[in-house]
C-alpha cells in the first residue's frame, strides 16, 4: 500500500505550526502518531496536499503536574501516558484504557491527542477522560480556547475543531478524595481491537464510607460520540455504593445508549453489554476509590 | 521533493535523500537493502515490519522515513552478535519458534525490547508484549517458550 504524494512540514514550535496550518487552509492534515492518518491515506480515504508533523514540537510531549492536577501534552504517546506514575495512581480508569488501545507497537506511536481528535465513537481514551472531567486546550494562530472534552465531539470523525486549530493539551483536575475511576472494554480479542462497547465510570464519595456525591458514567461505541448517561448518574448520586445500585445504574445506562447494528455487534447485544460493563466499571471505580484512600494512609 | 536525512541504522550512519511519502519500512527495504524487516498489512495490525526506533518497538509501516531523521534504528539485521546468533535468536531456533519465518524478525524485536525493560517477564507479560505481532502459522506457544527460555537462562548466570 502506497502513500499518495504530499508536501511535508515539520514545525519546531506550536506557533510555527499554527502559521503553516493557517497558510495551507483546508489542504493540510496534522500528523501526530500517524497510526490513523497514514492508514487513511494509504486506503485513499485522505489525500492532503500538505502534512504537518507535530513530532518535533517538544512542548506538546510534556506532562505538567500541579499538586494533583495533570496537564497532558497532546503528542504524548499512549505508552508514555502509562509511564506517568500519577496516571496509574490517581487516574486508573485512564491508565487501563491506555493499556487496551491497539497493541504495544501502536501505543509507542499513537498519541493521546490523536485518539481524541480522530473522534472515533469506539475510541478508548475519550470515555475515561470525560469521566474524569477532562478539559482540552485548543490553539490557533490568533488565540486559544479551553473547553470540556465532552463538548468537543459532534459525530463519527466530526469535532468542533476549526481549520488551523491544534489540540495542544488535555487537563485533568486533581482527583478528589474518596474518588476513583474504572474502565471496561469489550472486544472480540484482547489486542488490536476496536471496542464493541466500552464504559468508563467515575465516583466520588462523601467521606471514606459515605454516599455517592459525584458520578459520571460515559459510554463508548453505542452512539455517534462518546456519551454520558444522565439516567445512570442521577440514579447513583446520593445513594450508598453497592453492587445492587451498580446493577440498577447499568440498566439505566442501557436505556440511555443509542447503539446501532454493525458487524461488531447488534444494537440489542450492545445494550445488554452496556448493563454488564457499566456495573463492572462502577465496581472498579468504587474499588479504586477505596484503594486510593488506603494508599493515602499507608 | 526529496529531503536529505541522517539516521543511524544498526549502529551505522546513513545519509540519504527521501521522498515525503516514503515509509520507514520502504526506506529500510528498498533503499538500504535491509529486507529482514518484513512488509505485511501496511496498516499497523500485523507487526511484521517491527523495528526498534530510539529504543521502542514500533510499526515501521506507520512512520514516514523523513520522521526518522536523526533517529537510531535497530532492525533484525542488527540483533546478531559478532560471534553468532543472539541468545534470543538461538532460543527461537532451538524451541522451534520459527515456522515460515515471516513474523520472526518482528517477534524477536518486540521480545528483546521486553527483555531489556523487564528481564524476567511473566508469561502474561510476554504475551502482552507480543500482542502486536501476529503469527499466522500460529506458533505462539513455542514463541512464548523461546522468550521464557532466554529469561530463564539469564537467571542462571
Amino acid at each position: 500500500m502506497l502513500l499518495p504524494k504530499f508536501e511535508y512540514h515539520e514545525p519546531k514550535t506550536l506557533s510555527e505550526a499554527g502559521r503553516i496550518l493557517s497558510e495551507m487552509g483546508g489542504d493540510a492534515s496534522i500528523l501526530a502518531g500517524g497510526t490513523d492518518l497514514l492508514v487513511n491515506m494509504k486506503r485513499g480515504k485522505a489525500s492532503p496536499g500538505h502534512v504537518v508533523s507535530l513530532s518535533r514540537i517538544e512542548e506538546l510531549k510534556k506532562v505538567g503536574r500541579d499538586q494533583g492536577a495533570l496537564t497532558i501534552g497532546a503528542c504524548l504517546t499512549v505508552a508514555d501516558l502509562r509511564e506517568v506514575g500519577h496516571v496509574g495512581a490517581d487516574f486508573k480508569g485512564l491508565y487501563e484504557a491506555a493499556g487496551s488501545l491497539g497493541s504495544p507497537l501502536i501505543r509507542n506511536l499513537a498519541t493521546v491527542g490523536g485518539n481524541i481528535v480522530t473522534a472515533r465513537p469506539a475510541a478508548d481514551l475519550p470515555p475515561p477522560l470525560i469521566a474524569y472531567g477532562a478539559t482540552i486546550q485548543l490553539v490557533k494562530e490568533d488565540g486559544e480556547r479551553t473547553l470540556p472534552l465532552e463538548e468537543f465531539f459532534k459525530g463519527p470523525g466530526q469535532t468542533i475543531i476549526e481549520p488551523g486549530e491544534i489540540l495542544c493539551s488535555i487537563l485533568l483536575k486533581e482527583a478528589p478524595l474518596y474518588s476513583g475511576g474504572g474502565y471496561e472494554k469489550l472486544g472480540m480479542r484482547k489486542a488490536l481491537e476496536i471496542s464493541v462497547v466500552n464504559v468508563a465510570a467515575f465516583l466520588a464519595l462523601d467521606g471514606p464510607s459515605g454516599a455517592i456525591k459525584e458520578a459520571r458514567v460515559v459510554l463508548g461505541a453505542v452512539a455517534p460520540t462518546p456519551m454520558r448517561s444522565p439516567s445512570a448518574e442521577s440514579a447513583l448520586i446520593g445513594r450508598e455504593p453497592d453492587e445492587r445500585l451498580f446493577q440498577e445504574a447499568g440498566e439505566k445506562a442501557a436505556g440511555d445508549a443509542r447503539p446501532i447494528d454493525d458487524f461488531r455487534g447488534s444494537a440489542e447485544y450492545r445494550s445488554e453489554m452496556v448493563k454488564v460493563l457499566t456495573k463492572k466499571a462502577l465496581g472498579r471505580a468504587y474499588e479504586e476509590a477505596k484503594a486510593r484512600e488506603w494508599r493515602r494512609w499507608k | 521533493m526529496k529531503t536529505l536525512i541522517n539516521l543511524k541504522v544498526n549502529s551505522r550512519d546513513y545519509e540519504i535523500a527521501v521522498e515525503p511519502n516514503t515509509t520507514l519500512v520502504d526506506l529500510l527495504r528498498y533503499d538500504l537493502g535491509l529486507t529482514g524487516t518484513k512488509k505485511g498489512c501496511g496498516t499497523g495490525e500485523c507487526g511484521s515490519c517491527t523495528v526498534v526506533l530510539n529504543g521502542k518497538p514500533v510499526n515501521s509501516c506507520l512512520i514516514l522515513a523523513i520522521q526518522a531523521k536523526d533517529a537510531e534504528i535497530l532492525t533484525i539485521e542488527g540483533v546478531k552478535l559478532p560471534q553468532g546468533l543472539d541468545p534470543l535468536q538461538q532460543a527461537f531456533v532451538d524451541k522451534g519458534a520459527i515456522q515460515c519465518g515471516f513474523c520472526t524478525p518482528g517477534m524477536i524485536l518486540s521480545a528483546s525490547s521486553l527483555l531489556k525493560k523487564s528481564p524476567k517477564p511473566t508469561e502474561q507479560e510476554i504475551r502482552e508484549a507480543l500482542s502486536g505481532n501476529l503469527c499466522r502459522c500460529t506458533g505462539y506457544q513455542k514463541i512464548v517458550e523461546a522468550v521464557q527460555a532466554v529469561a530463564k537462562d539469564d537467571e542462571r548466570e
